[in-house]
């Protein structure tokens, strides 16, 4: 039987009365652990205040084109004379970076940071939320109150109406005849009378990229309005196919038998007419005896069967040739392409060829970023097309199959507006002025070590 | 701290809160142009509030330090604490958008993380184990007295031990009273001869010191020592059985005694395991809370800066 009896007074007998007054090891834990700790993180704080500067307030890091500036905080983040805070304004931007407007109907203007968010990491700088763009196009409202957009668009899969130039219907209002479907056909004659199966990168190339398979002629310069693209990149953009480049190695200017292969330069009229008049003038010079020769009528156009003209002196020959040469251009070899009207002088006039160089007047396209698909996967009309007026422009829900505004996130294509749409109209953009030394970007940054130091 | 019903107007209104800054907040983070930042001016809200959530948290210590001061019974300051700091850690991701930023706001906020599962885990803890050491541990004692018990007890085991030997040793004056009556009564009781209690038997009191040096006193004055005999209740409760086999019926109960006095030695092990582990929490609550507080300020005052 148990003796031992558990009483308040024997327990209260056992207590040590001023136990709590002594030091025991847990307080003593608890006290040095909250001077220590909170002493270990102020060291720290110190320790990378002193070796990386203000690099330790950081929210993040910089972007990719600016993270060469990490140690220098001072160059956006600017002082105000008399005031505690150093936000980045536009000024610290434009002190660098030209930023024409959007538009000049805009209700108002976001300051740059709004769009380009600093301190996430090493992305690039331009790529924008769609929140940045929708903040106004998903009510678009303008000045004069007439948007020249659709007025609400909130994302790429949302409300964004294809693409205007298949919305309006409009056909290509270009004057060049061709057959597309013709093109593709197999056992095309090509040059030097070889057979050919021609594919769409014959002539339609970035211009980085080697010119035609068939090789180009020696042409006279055209002009053409490949330097009106407002932002050029070298592979980026498909350049107009041009003449000497893509046509000429099959679709020859031969003008006159006595001049072999030789042919008159792909140019307006007056250049043509110009040129003739020399080289038969040339000719003339060398062969005086030629005036006196018979030709044979020329048959090449069995439906016009032109007489052939005997001239009297060599001034007679050079102009009756150089009118015979243009007979054919004009009526045959011109025409096979070209609009030729009758001007009302002695030269036709050949309707401008007026080809559209970019079917997104208000995007973007890059086809070297596309490199990987043929280009029937998008222009999947292509192939069929036999008018001029055909625009094989792909809609949009083919771009939809593969871009979302989600983007890498959810696999998918990067589908947020930046990558089609430039905020910024760069045609307007204006020189900046660099003002910055290296040591004022660099600090006291670490040089980098070379590979292999 | 228990977490009874007394705690309904916090919980109703800290679930209030929550639920109103998760409302503002995620239209918010759906229409910022970049996402939520901490910058702007309901992130800066988020933060501001969050924060000083987080400073009244912090200021139980301060009120624990000085409990005359008459600011609030120390009980509203606990449930404030507990409610309003398990509310900042919320508004302090909305404030930052869920990111944890740079170096100096992403050590905090893994020192943030830390402190509030902590003191999840605390008021977890506080909440069911006093409970269960009640039930548990009838025994048990202050914790930081558990050394000046556990000598206590082994003095007292040394005491019972010298008053068996000596009845052993047929000393009767070291005999207790009830001893001496149960000698008295030797003889046959209920048909069954039984063993007069006062017998010299110096063998067995032998066997009965040496228990005491070898097993009993190391075990008593050591703390913790589980692995011991006596530090597991079956084989301690066979030992004495076996000293009962030896031992006359009348000093039976100088057994009981000794094997309850190594029963509150066991249970005074067993709280102060579970005394560390209610109070463990605190070594890191309390001084990643001190940290947090100080790089939150510099936090503070270089996010208004920049």
């Amino acid at each position: 039987m148990l003796r031992r009896t558990r009483t308040t007074k024997k327990l209260a007998k056992r207590i040590d009365l001023q136990y709590f007054a002594r030091p025991h090891s847990f307080r003593r834990w608890r006290f040095w652990l909250s001077v220590a700790i909170p002493l270990i993180a102020l060291t720290w704080f110190l320790a990378q205040r002193a070796q990386g500067g203000q690099k330790v307030y950081s929210s993040g890091g910089l972007s990719q084109s600016h993270a060469v500036f990490t140690q220098q905080c001072a160059l956006c983040h600017v002082a105000q004379a008399g005031a505690f805070s150093s936000r980045v304004t536009d000024k610290a931007c434009l002190a660098c970076h030209d930023a024409p407007l959007h538009h000049a109907n805009q209700t108002f203007t976001p300051e740059c940071a709004t769009c380009h968010v600093e301190h996430k990491g090493a992305m690039p700088l331009k790529a924008t939320a769609d929140a940045a763009c929708t903040q106004c196009h998903a009510d678009l409202r303008t000045r004069d109150g007439q948007p020249h957009y659709v007025a609400s668009i909130t994302s790429f899969e949302k409300k964004h109406p294809d693409f205007a130039t298949l919305r309006s219907g409009q056909a290509d209002p270009g004057t060049v005849r061709l057959n597309h479907y013709v093109h593709l056909q197999p056992n095309l004659i090509g040059p030097n009378n070889r057979r050919v199966q021609m594919t769409c990168d014959d002539c339609h190339r970035p211009a980085a990229v080697a010119t035609s398979p068939y090789g180009t002629a020696e042409m006279h310069p055209i002009t053409t309005t490949n330097a009106n693209l407002s932002r050029p990149r070298d592979q980026a953009h498909m350049p107009l196919p041009e003449f000497g480049k893509h046509c000429a190695s099959c679709h020859t200017l031969q003008f006159d038998k006595r001049f072999g292969n030789e042919q008159v330069p792909h140019d307006k009229p007056e250049v043509v007419h110009a040129f003739l008049l020399k080289r038969f003038g040339d000719y003339i010079a060398t062969h005086p005896d030629a005036v006196r020769e018979v030709n044979p009528p020329d048959r090449q156009i069995p439906e016009r069967v032109r007489t052939t003209r005997i001239a009297r002196n060599a001034a007679e020959w050079v102009q009756f040739r150089a009118d015979d040469a243009e007979w054919l251009l004009y009526a045959k070899t011109c025409k096979q392409c070209h609009t030729v009207k009758p001007s009302g002088g002695s030269l036709p006039e050949v309707a401008k060829s007026n080809l559209t160089l970019q079917w997104l007047p208000d995007a973007e396209f890059d086809h070297h970023a596309h490199r990987m698909m043929s280009c029937t996967a998008c222009h999947t009309r292509t192939p069929e097309s036999r008018e001029t007026t055909d625009i094989l422009l792909p809609g949009i829900q083919t771009c939809q199959q593969c871009h979302r505004s989600q983007g890498p996130a959810k696999e998918a294509a990067e589908g947020r507006c930046f990558e089609c749409h430039q905020y910024h109209d760069w045609t307007k953009a204006k020189p900046t002025k660099g003002n910055f030394t290296i040591q004022q970007l660099r600090g006291n940054a670490k040089r980098p070590v070379p590979e292999g130091e | 701290m228990l977490i009874d019903h007394t705690h309904r107007k916090w919980l109703v209104a800290s679930a209030v809160a929550l639920t109103i800054a998760t409302a503002v907040y995620i239209p918010y983070a759906l229409r910022a142009p970049q996402g939520p930042r901490g910058g702007s001016a309901l992130g800066l809200t988020y933060g501001i509030a969050g924060f000083l959530f987080m400073l009244f948290a912090g200021l139980l210590g301060l009120r624990k330090k000085f409990p005359v001061w008459r600011v609030g019974r120390a009980q509203s300051w606990m449930r404030g604490h507990l409610w309003l700091g398990l509310l900042s850690f919320p508004l302090i991701l909305f404030h930052g958008g869920f990111h944890f930023g740079g170096p100096l706001t992403r050590l905090s906020m893994w020192m943030f993380v830390f402190v509030w599962i902590s003191g999840i885990l605390g008021a977890a803890l506080q909440h069911f184990m006093p409970r269960f050491q009640t039930a548990q541990l009838p025994m048990e004692t202050i914790y930081e007295q558990i050394d000046r018990v556990r000598g206590q007890l082994a003095e007292e085991a040394s005491q019972l031990v010298d008053e068996t030997c000596s009845a052993l040793e047929g000393e009767v004056s070291h005999a207790s009273e009830r001893q001496r009556a149960m000698s008295a009564s030797a003889g046959t009781q209920g048909g069954l001869t039984v063993a007069s209690g006062l017998q010299a038997n110096e063998q067995v009191s032998t066997q009965l010191r040496q228990f005491l040096d070898a097993e009993m006193r190391p075990y008593l004055q050591r703390p913790g020592s589980h692995a011991m005999t006596l530090g597991q209740g079956a084989q301690a409760q066979k030992l004495f059985q076996q000293f009962r086999v030896l031992l006359p019926p009348e000093l039976h109960s100088n057994l009981d005694d000794l094997e309850n006095i190594c029963e509150e030695k066991r249970q005074l092990d067993k709280q102060s395991r579970l005394h560390k582990i209610l109070h463990g929490w605190l070594l890191v609550h309390i001084p990643l809370s001190y940290a947090l507080l100080l790089l939150g300020a510099v936090h503070a005052v270089v996010a208004l800066k920049f």
